[in-house]
């Protein structure tokens, strides 16, 4: 599902790149010409293995890198020749963590306001501490903070003047599964508000919970741009796991026929069971599917030679699309 | 103009400083008042006299003119190197200011610095002496100038350097020994020829003996030549400042 809670006035997208291209002068290519609309109001996750090109693409958009090729606007707004104004709309979070250790956490965040031409505001401050679970460090040194609130500091600097357009360049790196649980929510709710959110992470899940659409990239260039659902309908596979008692030596010839294969270690078998277009769980009631039922039977035929102690079905996730797009690369992760 | 922006940029480079006082007034204050006493105490007893000047007045100017190339060229250079190595330059260039902004900001809070060391050694120096102040338009004039030209160096070196070695390397090799051989404890024609011919290429003798001028109102060269030094090599460095922030030099890939 596309998203388009919030009407944009202006009909512009709200990030647009049109054959964004960047060669650095050691003749490297990090990014071969990529077209991306982003709409306002969208969750937009931008997925690849390290070194894809997805930080060299928002530093391209927020000004902090030159493209060698295209052109990037942001809310209309040319990034190169109305640079000020763009980057006026603009919230980033780096990737890389930085601190003044000479200043405190809300003399940084009052810094970060007057930057942008925002008069101080101190309610604005104590809002965005309490969103990130900051309140209690609002007086204490940048030195102080453990990593998780460092990071939490850069999200909190990135949002202070209330940008429309927010980039989030692997937000949740370093902080621990309730936090970004709660970042989550958090970024639902500048949503709600109408802001446009592009993120990169690590954590699959978290583009698969939170995207409305997932761009994958990979050596520069945008290899799929689609919604979560029709990504998992087109590139996954569900799974039929099957655990047993005793480890097999070899596959049976009847699963075989249809497609399994034997873990390593020989106690689980995994039985694809492709169902285009349907990745919802057989739980919601519909009849299973006759691939399904040619699987179980086949595991029954065989139940005096194999001992099922579990079966359970795998859905398809972000990381099987992505590995099925980019899997070739080693430890390739978002 | 983004004026809260530029406004911001200058109260947190202020603070900056004032934040380790000890470290940036009181240190540069005290060796500057220790170069007072050797040199115009224990030694300028010896000396008594330079051309008609008692030697301890005549080294005050030069001791104030150190402190504030010193000063506004550590500001600038020491907090734009810093904050390049920590990451921090981020905010700098995601914000909506201009090079202009970004420059002026930086100047105005390194004169800050520069000239609260320089009107305390003044004071200190002062008070053994004398608080007269021959020509106070020159005087000013010098130190503003010179606070500008310098602090628009350190932001060119900050710039232009990629590891603390490079940010050293023409402080230490360049600006202290012309700053040292720019009239700070003698007369240039003091000096046997050719050196006191070849004295003159140095830009510091001029903002030297400028501000002895405005101070003590004594001066070796032409004050106007002087300040036309002085503003001139401001204009020359404001725009290699200006041409690296613009573009982006080594700041933006």
């Amino acid at each position: 599902m596309t998203a388009t809670t919030s009407k944009d006035l202006s009909s512009a997208p709200a990030v647009e790149t049109i054959g964004v291209a960047k060669r650095y002068p050691s003749g490297v290519e990090a990014l071969s010409g990529i077209d991306l609309r982003i709409e306002p109001g969208e969750i937009f996750a931008l997925l690849g293995p390290n070194g894809a090109g997805k930080t060299t693409w928002i530093s391209i958009v927020c000004g902090l890198a030159r493209a060698t090729g295209g052109s990037a606007r942001v809310l209309g707004l040319d990034v190169v020749k109305d640079a000020l104004a763009a980057r006026r709309v603009v919230g980033l979070v780096p990737q890389e963590i930085n601190f003044d250790p000479f200043f405190k956490v809300r003399e940084v965040l009052r810094f970060q306001q007057g930057y942008f031409g925002v008069r101080r505001d101190d309610a604005r401050i104590d809002e965005i501490l309490a969103a990130l679970d900051l309140t209690a460090k609002a007086d204490a040194g940048t030195r102080e903070l453990s990593g998780g609130m460092k990071r939490r500091l850069l999200i909190a600097k990135a949002l202070v003047h209330a940008p429309r357009v927010v980039f989030l360049d692997e937000p949740t790196a370093g902080v621990d599964v309730n936090l970004r649980r709660d970042l989550w929510d958090y970024v639902r709710e500048l949503r709600r508000r109408g802001t446009t959110i592009v993120l990169t992470t690590h954590y699959l899940e978290e583009a698969e919970a939170l995207a409305d659409r997932v761009g994958v990239i990979d050596k520069g260039k945008l290899l799929v741009l689609d919604t979560p659902g029709a990504l998992l309908a087109r590139h996954g596979a569900r799974r039929i796991k099957i655990k047993l008692a005793a480890p097999l030596t070899a596959l049976p010839a009847e699963l075989a026929a249809l497609g399994a294969t034997l873990e390593p270690g020989g106690l689980e078998l995994s039985c694809p069971v492709a169902t285009p277009g349907l990745p919802a769980p057989p739980a919601n009631g519909q009849p299973a599917p006759a691939e399904i039922r040619r699987v179980i039977a086949a595991v029954a035929a065989l139940d005096a030679s194999i001992a099922v102690t579990d079966l359970r079905t795998e859905q398809p996730t972000l990381e099987q699309v992505f590995m099925a797009l980019v899997g070739h690369r080693k430890g390739a992760a978002a | 103009m983004n004026v809260i922006g530029w406004k911001t940029l200058i109260a947190k480079e202020s603070r900056r400083f004032m934040k380790v006082p000890g470290q940036t007034i009181l240190n540069p204050v005290i060796n500057t008042a220790l170069y007072f006493v050797v040199f115009g105490y224990a030694l300028g007893g010896y000396l008594r006299e330079l051309d008609g000047v008692p030697y301890i007045r005549f080294i005050i100017p030069g001791l104030i003119m150190q402190s504030i190339i010193q000063n506004s060229l550590l500001n600038t250079a020491s907090s734009l190197f810093v904050s390049k190595l920590q990451g921090t330059i981020i905010d700098l260039l995601l914000a909506p200011l201009t090079a202009f902004e970004v420059v002026s900001a930086y100047v105005v809070a390194a004169l800050a610095r520069a000239l609260t060391v320089a009107v305390l050694v003044w004071l200190v120096a002062s008070a053994f002496t004398s608080f007269h102040v021959a020509h106070p338009a020159h005087a000013l004039g010098f130190a503003l100038g010179v606070g500008v030209v310098f602090a628009l160096g350190g932001m060119v070196v900050a710039i232009a350097s990629n590891n603390f070695e490079q940010l050293n390397l023409i402080p230490a090799f360049v600006i202290t020994p012309l700053t040292f051989l720019g009239g700070v404890f003698y007369s240039p024609h003091a000096l046997p020829r050719p050196w006191s011919t070849i004295t003159r290429a140095n830009p510091i003798l001029y903002m030297v003996d400028g501000l002895r001028y405005g101070l003590i109102g004594r001066s070796d060269t032409n004050p106007n030549l002087g300040l036309a030094i002085v503003v001139g090599t401001a204009a020359v460095l404001g725009s290699i400042v200006y041409a690296m922030l613009h573009s982006g030099y080594k700041l933006r890939t």
